[in-house]
């Protein structure tokens, strides 16, 4: 192709989403609204997995087992554990074990313990494990507790529990609004072009009688599908940067402890822009090609 | 130049539009296709410049089967060919400079061919005067001729023209006829498909007449001869 005709194309495309524009304004516009949602969502979750990234460290759960259960008994206890899906490497102390560890964690004050080896040992078997997903905590306890021979479980808090399934259940809203959004955009982009090829039906016949390749034919659309998702891209990114900041600067201001805290934990946007920028630029140009291209090739029997 | 061999068109809906059908056309003939509403002169016309397949048959154009031809390669035939239509079939937003010139700047001329063969063409057509105006303020003679300096203008070997003077004045037909002849005399094979049989008269050219999808007659222009 010859640079010459490249700039004829690059026009070509230009002009389709001026003569478009209602059409074009409406798809920048749904498109805006998509990557602004999905933007808000990132960054929510972002925050989200930041401020409760240490919660998810605490998450050791210890069985108390009934004080005469053996050894052998105890292999049995840890195979059901392992059986249990949410259960990691469960790690068996019999009384002696559990004694020998207290001692030794306190240090010079171990001899408050001298003399309760044996039949005076007042520690009972343990187990010691982690929970692989912690908003499973309640139910995995359950099982645990549920197990012949363990007499009381002990576990991170609830609040661990509560904290984690919000994250989850915040990063699937996020997933199925991407997916959602992303179907939205696509069907926009698909019409828009869908009136531009109607728009330029008369052109484009005559271009297929005086025999302008395929490829010609196509490649303004192609151009319109990129610059409309780009141009789209650069307002979304603009505008959450202008709220993100907002928002960031309100809770700065609010006089709250708690809040004071949560905000000195919070992302800052210029650490994530680049990235999103270029996620945002990708996935725009991605979605905005990707749909003429299919739908060019639906609506344009050349 | 043309040659159609035992050629049959069926459309999707049953249709028999053309029933092996055969015929040949030579090099710099001028060749009017005559023949009833439905006989299958446009079908004619769409398979010669490869807008249909036949449903049997071979087509060659310049020793090419165009039935064969890769559907990549048919822009590059369409090429070789200038066509016209009955409605014109102008950009109405481009002026008549741009209309022509639209031919070869969707097939990659450098521009500074465009800037030569554009105003030598439209003088050629009689419409050095009439660059700069909109198809709208044009008589249908006029617009028709945009069409064919469009059709023309990337010098093909073989002018197709379906019922070019259809929407003219007779006055107007004669003269486009007349036009086609001079393109002719300097060696463009021309076909042409009309009704009006007064044009057809005045021409000495050679006259086929199409019904039912099958040549019926085949006339030289000079005493002539049938076929079957
Ligand atoms: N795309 C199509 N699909 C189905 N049938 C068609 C199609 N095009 C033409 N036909 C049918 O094929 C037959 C021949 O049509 P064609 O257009 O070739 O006639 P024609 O000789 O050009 O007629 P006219 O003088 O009215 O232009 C007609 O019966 C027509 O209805
Ligand atoms: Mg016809």
């Amino acid at each position: 192709m010859k640079i010459g005709s490249f700039g004829y194309l690059i026009r070509e495309g230009a002009k389709n989403i001026y003569v478009n524009r209602l059409m074009s304004f409406a798809s920048i516009g749904t498109l805006v609204a998509c990557m602004l949602l999905i933007g808000s969502s990132i960054l929510l979750s972002m925050n989200v997995n930041q401020i409760v990234g240490y919660v998810e460290q605490q998450n050791e759960l210890t069985a108390f087992l009934e004080d005469d259960v053996t050894d052998e008994e105890a292999v049995e206890i840890e195979e059901q554990l392992r059986e249990i899906e949410n259960i990691l490497d469960p790690v068996y102390l019999n009384k002696e074990a559990v004694l020998k560890e207290q001692m030794s964690s306190m240090g010079d004050a171990a001899d408050l313990f001298e003399g309760l080896e044996g039949e005076e040992n007042p520690f009972p078997p343990t187990f010691r494990m982690h929970v692989r997903d912690l908003s499973l905590l309640t139910s995995t306890i359950m099982k645990v507790s549920d197990i012949d021979g363990v007499v009381k479980v002990i576990g991170p808090d609830s609040v661990a529990e509560i904290v984690t399934s919000l994250k989850k259940a915040i990063s699937q809203c996020g997933m199925i609004i991407v997916g959602v959004l992303l179907a939205v955009s696509l069907v926009i982009i698909a019409n828009t072009i869908k009136i531009t090829v109607f728009n330029r039906r008369k052109e484009i016949n005559i271009m297929k009688y005086v025999g302008a390749t395929d490829i010609f034919i196509r490649l303004p659309f192609f151009v319109e599908g990129f610059l409309l998702g780009l141009i789209s891209a650069m307002i979304a990114f603009g505008l959450l940067w202008v709220g993100y900041d907002y928002i960031l600067r309100m809770i700065s201001q609010n006089p709250s402890d708690w809040i004071q805290q949560t905000y000195a934990s919070m992302i800052q946007f210029k650490d994530v822009a680049v990235e999103l920028l270029c996620w945002f630029a990708g996935g725009g140009v991605g979605v905005g090609v990707f749909g003429s291209m299919v739908f060019v090739s639906k609506y344009l029997k050349v | 130049m043309i040659e159609f061999v035992n050629v049959s068109k069926v459309y999707k809906t049953g249709t028999h539009a053309l029933n092996n059908f055969n015929l040949r056309v030579d090099r710099g003939e001028f060749v009017f296709v005559v023949g009833p509403s439905g006989a299958g002169k446009s079908t004619f016309i769409k398979l010669l410049m490869r807008e249909e397949k036949p449903t049997s048959g071979a087509i060659y154009v310049n020793g090419q089967d165009i039935v064969k031809l890769k559907r990549r390669k048919v822009p590059y035939f369409r090429r070789t060919l200038g066509v016209v239509f009955q409605d014109f079939r102008l950009i109405p937003n481009m002026n008549v400079y741009d209309n022509v010139a639209f031919a070869l700047r969707v097939t990659n001329v450098p521009g500074r061919e465009i800037r030569n063969r554009v105003p030598y063409i439209l003088g050629l057509v009689g419409l050095a005067g009439k660059a700069r105006s909109l198809p709208e303020h044009l008589s249908g003679g006029e617009q028709q001729r945009v069409a064919l300096a469009r059709a023309l203008v990337n010098n093909p070997s073989l002018l197709i023209a379906d019922e070019p003077t259809g929407n003219i004045d007779p006055d107007l037909s004669f003269e486009i006829v007349d036009l086609l002849s001079e393109i002719n005399k300097c060696g463009t094979t021309i076909v042409m498909v009309t009704h009006e049989h007064d044009l057809v008269r005045e021409f000495n050219h050679r006259v086929i007449t199409i019904d039912e999808g099958m040549v019926v007659s085949d006339d030289r222009g000079n005493g002539g001869y049938y076929l079957e």
